[in-house]
């Protein structure tokens, strides 16, 4: 990009001269200006806005809302709060659960389809479908699919011979957990697998030839040349999963809400009861700013474990 | 070179059973809805339905307001992608093509904000369109989703104005063409297909997107598709019927979409990978 720009800089100054080159870059700031003022005005400002609320205590009177500023009272009130920590638990060890399932039987899947020649664009329209899909939509689907007393779930188990009794999927805590994680699969493991498909064909044709004239077996071609080759798009496969995830709000909000108990209430669940069924603007603040902190954390940690894991193999 | 057969029999058998898994419950969604009452709560169910019905269908859009909803999303998501394709568009060709200072900072402040979740800038919006009486309004969707959706559109339209040689910029310069028109006529044209990924995914968030719709226009008349659909569970029963037949309606446009457009998705999604 920037090579791009001096050439163009340099082109201008050899033509025009210095005041072409300064129109130029009005105009340049002309053009972003809409786009700068939209994300300054709906991101930045409320963002900072959050960050004033959490240190206040936030009343809705008739006269609108009243701040008072108390310090670090609202995030001393959050953490001493059993709930806020249950959330931030069950946030993490779903988001590493699912994600981590996500990219192996992503991985899995594209691998073995990959050479598969028809049915191509058919199943790659398959694939966007969970991906287009509204996910309220599929937590309703997966309701009914999951139904205690007549889901198709149990119907299907049963006939197996897996079970005798109907479960009560989003009844017990631990197949809620479960039932949410698997609905949550089905819905993004397609995503996964377009990435890492492109990836897969991103890598050149010789390196396998190369590996095949060194005599290397299926396992070995894998780690030396296919997996360091596609660690870019797994990372960025992963990378949006783990966003998303750590966001994760609507699947709970209808199939489970939040329960059994507050099993399932997710720190965006937390912090939206908080908010807007509890009306505790400056507590609500205080999760939604440590939500952002322990978000860009998991980011952080996810790439650099990311990069520790694959460096060495990739070189 | 061709793989040996027996991969190429396992791609086979994987594939076809994956996509079944992914379609099985669109099938028992799509069925679901054409089924009486008494067939949606029977155990244990058929697996194909014994009578059809389209008594839902007709509650779904005549007593209730499934119609109103779909309409309501059609408004913001179109509205919403068409201002992300307009600012984002000239905010992309700005930093491909002008010479401005800072367009490296530029960049990874959008990545970066684009990571934050919705549920830190949702309180502070929600006063403000409170304050001033925009809760339950178009606008209260279509200026948050526009702001959401401008940096993925503006990265994806920089990378595609850099792909036009800049000699056509200094050409049209050359002609007397304004900066503003040589970016409208000339560079906008020659980037349909990042145009096109653009506003999909621009179209497709917004017509998924469910935590600021619920908050923000909660009003019945003013519901998107998933608010409407989330809220319309009853107290104690959840009328699946209805549910699903407003649910099957909702995904056809959007089927249609992921049809025509599926080069241009799947050239998005891998666009990060690419650059990364």
């Amino acid at each position: 990009m920037s090579k791009a720009m001096e050439e163009h800089v340099s082109f201008r100054a050899d033509h025009g001269g210095a005041s072409v080159v300064r129109h130029d870059v009005r105009a340049g700031f002309g053009m972003l200006t809409p786009a700068g003022i939209v994300i300054l005005a709906v991101t930045i400002f409320p963002i900072l806005y959050s960050v004033w609320m959490s240190f206040n205590n936030i009343q809705l009177t008739e006269n609108g809302f009243q701040f008072t500023f108390n310090g670090v009272q609202n995030y001393a009130d959050v953490y001493s709060a059993p709930l806020f920590w249950h959330s931030v638990w069950f946030t993490v060890y779903y988001s590493i659960v699912t994600v981590a399932i996500e990219l192996f039987l992503g991985l899995l899947i594209a691998l073995a389809i990959q050479n598969v020649e028809k049915l191509k664009s058919v199943s790659i329209v398959v694939m966007l479908i969970p991906w287009s899909l509204i996910t309220v939509i599929s937590a309703e689907m997966w309701s009914y699919i999951y139904n205690g007393v007549y889901g198709v779930l149990n119907a299907i188990l049963q006939g197996m011979g897996f079970i005798h009794n109907s479960i009560n999927w989003t009844g017990e805590p631990f197949t809620a957990v479960i039932a949410l994680m698997a609905a949550d699969i089905w819905k993004t493991t397609p995503f996964v697998v377009i990435i890492l498909l492109s990836g897969l064909q991103m890598i050149p044709k010789d390196y396998y030839e190369a590996a095949r004239i060194d005599g290397a077996n299926g396992w070995q071609t894998f780690w030396n040349v296919t997996f360091p080759q596609l660690r870019g798009s797994i990372a960025i496969a992963g990378l949006f999963r783990i966003l998303q995830a750590f966001g994760i709000f609507d699947l709970p909000f209808v199939l489970t809400q939040g329960g059994p108990g507050s099993t399932t209430t997710s720190l965006a669940m937390l912090g939206e009861e908080t908010l807007f069924t509890n009306l505790h603007f400056g507590l609500g603040a205080a999760v939604a700013v440590s939500t952002v902190i322990l978000i860009l954390g998991a980011c952080v940690i996810f790439l650099s474990a990311f990069r520790g894991m694959v460096g060495e193999e990739a070189q | 070179m061709k793989k040996p057969l027996y991969q190429r029999v396992i791609g086979y058998v994987v594939l076809v059973f994956f996509l079944v898994v992914i379609l099985l419950p669109f099938y028992w969604m799509f069925v679901t809805s054409f089924e009486p009452n008494s067939d949606i709560s029977a155990y244990p169910p058929a697996y194909f339905p014994h009578q059809w019905t389209l008594s839902h269908y007709a509650e779904a859009f005549g007593q209730f307001h499934f119609g109103r909803y779909i309409l309501n999303s059609v408004i913001v998501a179109i509205t919403s992608t068409f201002f992300v394709l307009l600012f984002g568009s000239m905010a992309g060709f700005s930093i491909a093509r002008l010479p401005i200072k800072g367009k490296q900072p530029m960049l990874i402040f959008l990545l970066i904000i684009s990571v934050f979740p919705p549920l830190v800038v949702i309180t502070p919006l929600y006063m403000l369109l409170r304050d001033v009486g925009w809760l339950d309004s178009y606008q209260a969707l279509i200026i948050p989703y526009t702001a959401f959706n401008l940096p993925f559109a503006i990265w994806i339209l920089r990378n595609y104005f850099l792909q036009v040689p800049g000699a056509l910029f200094e050409a049209a310069k050359m002609d007397g063409a304004s900066v503003f028109m040589s970016y409208w006529r000339i560079f906008l044209p020659l980037t349909t297909p990042g145009l096109f990924t653009a506003a999909v995914f621009t179209f497709v968030a917004c017509w998924t997107e469910f935590f600021m719709a619920l908050v923000f226009n909660p009003d019945n008349t003013m519901r998107t598709i998933p608010v409407g659909i989330a809220l319309f569970s009853g107290q104690y029963t959840v009328p699946y019927g209805t549910i699903f037949a407003g649910s099957v309606v909702s995904i056809v446009p959007i089927v249609i979409l992921v049809v025509i457009f599926r080069r241009w998705i799947v050239s998005g999604l891998t666009q990060g990978a690419v650059k990364g």
